[in-house]
């Protein structure tokens, strides 16, 4: 019941992605820049990455909670985000984080990220995130600590 | 060794200034009021820490308001402007928003005065965590009723522009958690749908609220009971009941 709620909440919005391990998705042209592409790779034995490039907003609900589906199908039992290639992030991307973060821990995994620069590492601290998400500076190391779970 | 080709330039740049750059408050250990308005009491966010909704002690609560502005030709951006400089006009009778010299501009902190269930008058803030042209959040102190975010958005749904408030909160203490349950809930799904209506009013707009309210997670985190220090309506009441004592002493002696 509560899996229910919250799975309905991750997908409020509407939208249409693809069951593949690249996903994508543009909102209607009146937003051209709310865009993101997401792609799942495995790392190790437990861990799975998101590549994450471009715009984490509301708009990219969707496409965020279709590649958790997909990097947590199996054994993964960390998740790791990297966002080398995040462009925009505004605090509805926060938000989709904390909403992810709460699901992750009610699977019992951990949630891990990589590649933030100094701004969205400040945008962590501010908004608290930091706490509750452990940043690690490479990949190498993320996924050193998510193979080490 | 990859040679920079004229195509990757507008991409280094982009890493170098992030977009959002400008939109985001700046990381301050604690918060700091530029300047008290008149009527106005600072007792409860000065020295604070902003909190988030990772922060709180309740249940996690993702409540989503929103109208459609029907009929009108108003655009986004334009509510949003109309929102940032008449907030306080748009919040119900009770509560008092004392917004910060520079405006609704990130990183700014404004000054509240409300009530709480049984009419306890609570003075708190809150910070201005993020604000571009479509959307503006707010963000909670410690000693707040809740902890977490208030986002203000406006946006195009098939060609009508909607206005909506979201709130990922949850209570910060026990006692808020108690609050919430009696009654609290009931009082803050009001007010955000009171000022939603005055802002359609605004526009000359009647149309009715919708509410979507989700429990995100419904564990209480009991580790954060002891928010209940900062409590801003216990300090907000001793601060009222201790009145006439500091008019005491602050007379000028005869």
């Amino acid at each position: 019941m509560e899996d229910e709620s919250l799975h309905s909440s991750l997908h409020s919005l509407r939208g249409e992605y693809e069951g593949t391990r690249e996903v994508y998705r543009t909102r209607r042209n009146e937003m051209p820049e709310a865009q993101v592409k997401m792609k799942v790779r495995e790392a190790g034995e437990k861990a799975s990455i998101i590549d994450i490039e471009g715009d984490l907003t509301a708009f990219a609900e969707a496409v965020l909670m279709d590649a958790y589906n997909q990097a947590s199908d199996g054994r993964a039992r960390a998740i790791i985000l990297n966002f080398e290639d995040l462009e925009y992030m505004n605090s509805s991307g926060i938000g989709l984080l904390v909403t992810l973060l709460i699901r992750i821990n009610r699977e019992k995994q951990e949630l891990l990220t990589y590649g933030l620069s100094e701004h969205y590492r400040s945008i962590f601290q501010i908004t608290r995130l930091d706490d509750a998400i452990a940043i690690h500076d490479s990949e190498e190391e993320a996924v050193r600590a998510a193979n080490s779970v | 060794m990859t040679e920079q080709t004229p195509q990757d330039e507008p991409r280094e740049k982009q890493k170098r200034e992030p977009r959002d750059a400008a939109y985001w408050a700046k990381y301050a250990e604690t918060l700091k009021v530029a300047g008290v308005a008149e009527g106005a009491t600072n007792i409860n966010v000065d020295g604070r820490r902003a909190v988030g909704p990772l922060q709180g002690f309740g249940k996690m609560w993702q409540k989503t308001y929103r109208v459609s502005l029907a009929g009108t030709e108003v655009t986004p951006v334009e509510v949003i402007k109309t929102w940032k400089e008449n907030y306080q006009e748009f919040w119900p009778e009770g509560n008092r928003f004392y917004a910060p010299l520079a405006g609704i501009a990130p990183g700014e902190v404004a000054l509240i005065s409300g009530s709480l269930p049984g009419g306890v008058k609570l003075s708190t803030g809150v910070m201005v965590l993020y604000a571009d042209d479509e959307s503006f959040s707010l963000m909670t102190p410690e000693g707040h009723p809740f902890s977490g975010w208030i986002t203000f958005s406006s946006f195009e749904e098939e060609g009508t522009t909607v206005a909506q408030v979201q709130v990922l909160i949850r209570a910060n203490d026990p006692l808020y958690e108690l609050g919430l349950r009696l009654g609290g809930h009931k009082m803050e799904d009001e007010m955000w749908r009171k000022t939603l209506e005055n802002l359609a009013a605004h526009f000359d707009v009647k149309e009715p609220v919708e509410t979507n309210v989700v429990c995100v997670d419904p564990r209480i985190q009991w580790s954060q009971y002891r928010n209940v220090w900062h409590n801003a309506g216990i300090r907000s009441a001793i601060y009222s009941f201790t009145a006439p004592l500091r008019w005491r002493r602050n007379r000028p002696e005869r």
